[in-house]
């Protein structure tokens, strides 16, 4: 006589899983790693695993300590950790990593309650963490292929080759079109993060994430249509096309409404909370980009939009089968 | 375009036992005939221990309000009539019947086809009674007071042939080898209610019985085919309604109320032998799958066969069982019992294992796929978030009393949550303060 179990109802489940989702995540995220290797040599690869490793082991350590059921297998943490890698600067000091993802595993999703239970995205907050805190470290771009040595924990000044000019979003703030072709902005060939210098590759990923389902079109659409929009109606130069078109070649961009933007614990669950979540992105990083100090938006559109999730879920709420019942 | 709705998910079919005819098996050593087999009162039995009856005879009814009568499904000698809990854990009559293998049958009397045509709703909704038929694709609802129910409201009579469940396809072998039975008992059903145009429809997935239907009503002009497209949980009345006709029913109406009425393949098929030969409901068709039984299939077996004996029929287990379900995977119940009986209602058995659910720490990650499954467009993670900290007023706001608890938020659940479970436990809650 076999021994039953008593379950509830359903009794079949479909295999994807958070893991399932997230893994799928780190597959969209590989091209643009390879690029920035290639780019800015095999120091790129040196920070995005010590920070992938880090979150991995800071998250099983803190819930093996507060005798929690470890979760790391289902791979959020490594996410968090190789996100927050692609906005850092390739030189960065290795310690700083650290510091960002303790920031972002530790104070941001484990003191919240873990996964699901954060209320903002931990690899941006970590990001804007760092900026705060050391912004001279956070804006050292090197030139590309000016290789550092890929295992330093601390990059020596001499072998910085910094860039003589700025970085094209901090151009454009200023209202100059960078001189290089969109084409190469593109594609990547210039000056940035780890992650964010090939919005081209992002995008590959983006539409690999849409393919296999694992994100909506609602959020990377409304964000990046907003973004074209504002820039094309008001330029910040004289030139609205090029100027519009530099300004979406930025892989912070790509990176944001593809991958940090479409974070699911910190964007709305219903279609038009996400349109409207998006919209809310693009047009707050416009804004930072125009009027704000800092050259770069996405970050602080997508921080503020997060803390709103919950009200765009509760007015964007699915009108029920068969119409919402009167109020008695 | 396809008729369909919005929401829905497409859970892998599974639909082995699609080519497999509907065999009779032996009959069983014993039956045990629960006196509940339906919406509304119980049965009380009307046989004493150690009395001899024939199949069809009446061994439990209940005058008293909204019932169905019960009937021996073999024959043979009460010898037990207990009282035990059932999957549901009510407690519940059970009649037991110890087979003489004497095939005795009691005596009733069909009615000419001829006489259908000029035959009285009263008449029909009296046999259908006599009959003790409810809904026969699981809800159990009987069928004679539905018809009462929808008399004078209804204009359009739907035959429910989706068998949206995965695995089951006793509805589609009862079409492909008795169509006709189930197409004459929609239109006696039409004939008492008085309706004059009716459909019948089936999901996409079934391309032979829908050849063989198209040609059975070429020249029908009471009834014609309607072909859905394949999604869960397209079967429920409120989403059949709303793809053939887009049209939604509002909470707490009945389908009756815009005009429809909708009944089972398997109950018309009854309709049809309680009229055509005064047969009551006593065998059902039942489909015995899953990946824990050798050799699948479709079997026309009594009511109260407990269902060890289908498993065992079916060549037993080919492994160690996890769960065994009584209906479909979705919806089904999982029993306690590997011996409790075929109702009026079960339209499989099936056996599975583990391998069916992935069950991981469950983490709700807000990622709203189960938004997007939900066919009644509410926001299932709430109700799993509200209910867990015990929150059922907030529930109530986000509409948890509409939840049809098909499953679809569970089934595609990333975080693994068990979001129908904490909705079941809302809804008690929610019901006990009123």
């Amino acid at each position: 006589m076999a021994l039953l179990r008593v379950s509830p109802s359903p009794h079949i489940k479909h295999e994807d899983s958070t893991r399932v989702i997230m893994a799928d995540v780190l597959i969209a995220l590989v091209p643009a790693l390879v690029w920035s290797i290639y780019v800015f040599g095999f120091r790129a690869l040196t920070v995005t695993v010590v920070s992938m490793a880090a979150c991995v082991f800071l998250e099983a350590g803190f819930q093996y300590l507060m005798k929690k059921p470890v979760t790391v297998l289902d791979l959020s943490a490594a996410v968090t950790g190789v996100l927050l890698a692609f906005c850092l600067p390739v030189t960065i000091p290795l310690w700083m990593v650290l510091i960002g993802d303790f920031f972002a595993i530790i104070v941001v999703k484990q003191l919240f309650g873990g996964i699901g239970k954060n209320i903002v995205n931990p690899a941006i907050s970590a990001r804007i963490f760092l900026f705060v805190s050391y912004p001279s470290e956070m804006s050292a771009f090197t030139a590309p292929f000016s290789y550092v040595s890929p295992l330093s924990i601390v990059v020596d000044g001499s072998e910085i080759e910094a860039v003589a000019s700025a970085t094209p979003l901090s151009q454009l703030k200023n209202g100059i079109i960078p001189d290089e072709p969109v084409w190469e902005l593109f594609v990547g060939n210039k000056a940035g993060c780890i992650g964010e210098i090939s919005a081209l590759l992002l995008l590959v990923g983006g539409i690999y994430l849409l393919v296999r389902r694992v994100i909506s079109w609602q959020i990377p659409a409304a964000y990046i249509l907003t973004v074209a929009a504002v820039t094309y109606f008001f330029p910040g130069s004289s030139q609205p096309i090029d100027f519009m078109l530099a300004e979406l070649a930025s892989g912070c961009l790509a990176l944001g409404a593809f991958f940090m933007a479409t974070d699911y614990v910190t964007s709305p669950a219903t279609p038009n909370g996400r349109l409207i979540y998006g919209a809310g992105c693009g047009l707050l990083t416009v804004f930072i980009r125009y009027f704000g100090g800092y050259p770069e938006g996405v970050s602080f559109a997508i921080l503020t939009m997060n803390l709103l999730v919950w009200y765009l879920d509760r007015y964007t709420k699915p009108v029920r089968f068969g119409g919402e019942p009167k109020k008695k | 375009m396809a008729l369909t709705f919005k929401g829905g998910i497409h859970p892998p079919e599974n639909k082995n036992t699609e080519n497999c005819p509907i065999t009779v098996p032996t009959d069983p050593i014993y039956v045990r005939i629960p006196m509940s087999q339906h919406i509304g009162l119980p049965c009380i039995p009307t046989v004493k221990i150690g009395q001899t009856v024939a199949k069809g005879e009446l061994i439990g009814e209940n005058k008293n309000g909204l019932s169905a009568p019960v009937h021996a499904s073999i024959s043979g000698k009460v010898t037990k009539i207990e009282s035990a809990v059932n999957a549901n854990g009510r407690r519940d009559e059970y009649v037991v019947i110890e087979n003489d293998f004497n095939h005795t049958v009691f005596e009733t009397e069909g009615m000419k086809a001829e006489r259908i045509s000029e035959i009285s709703t009263d008449e029909i909704i009296d046999a259908v009674y006599r009959a003790g038929i409810v809904g026969m694709g699981g809800a159990t609802f009987p069928t004679h007071a539905k018809i009462r129910s929808a008399m004078g409201k209804a204009d359009k009579l739907i035959v429910n042939c989706a068998e949206c469940e995965p695995y089951l396809t006793a509805n589609y072998r009862l079409l492909i080898e008795h169509s006709k039975e189930v197409i004459f008992g929609a239109k006696i059903l039409m004939k008492a209610i008085g309706i004059k145009k009716g459909f019948i429809a089936i999901e996409d997935n079934k391309p032979n019985a829908i050849e063989l239907l198209k040609k059975e009503l070429k020249d029908d002009n009471l009834l014609s085919l309607k072909v859905l497209k394949t999604k869960y949980p397209q079967g429920d009345e409120r989403q059949l309604i709303y793809a053939l006709e887009k049209r939604e029913l509002p909470a707490g109406k009945l389908p009756a109320d815009l005009g429809y009425v909708v009944f089972n393949a398997e109950t018309c098929s009854a309709v049809y032998h309680a009229l055509s030969y005064g047969t009551p409901v006593t065998d059902r068709v039942v489909t015995v799958d899953g990946d824990c039984v050798e050799n699948p299939g479709n079997l026309l077996v009594p009511i109260g066969t407990p269902f060890m004996d289908l498993i065992n029929y079916c060549g037993g287990y080919s492994r160690t069982p996890d769960r065994l379900i009584s209906g479909g995977p979705m919806m089904g119940a999982a029993q306690w019992d590997e011996y409790a009986p075929v109702i009026k209602g079960t339209a499989g058995v099936l056996a599975l294992s583990r391998d069916t659910i992935h069950r991981e720490i469950p983490n709700c990650i807000h990622c709203g796929k189960c938004v997007a499954a939900c066919p009644m467009h509410l926001m299932p993670c709430y109700f799993a978030a509200y209910s867990k900290i015990g929150d059922y007023e907030s529930c109530d706001t986000f509409g948890i009393r509409s939840c049809v608890e098909c499953g679809s938020c569970t089934f595609v659940c990333l975080g693994n949550v068990p979001i129908i479970q904490h909705i079941r436990i809302a809804k008690g809650n929610l019901q006990q303060k009123k």
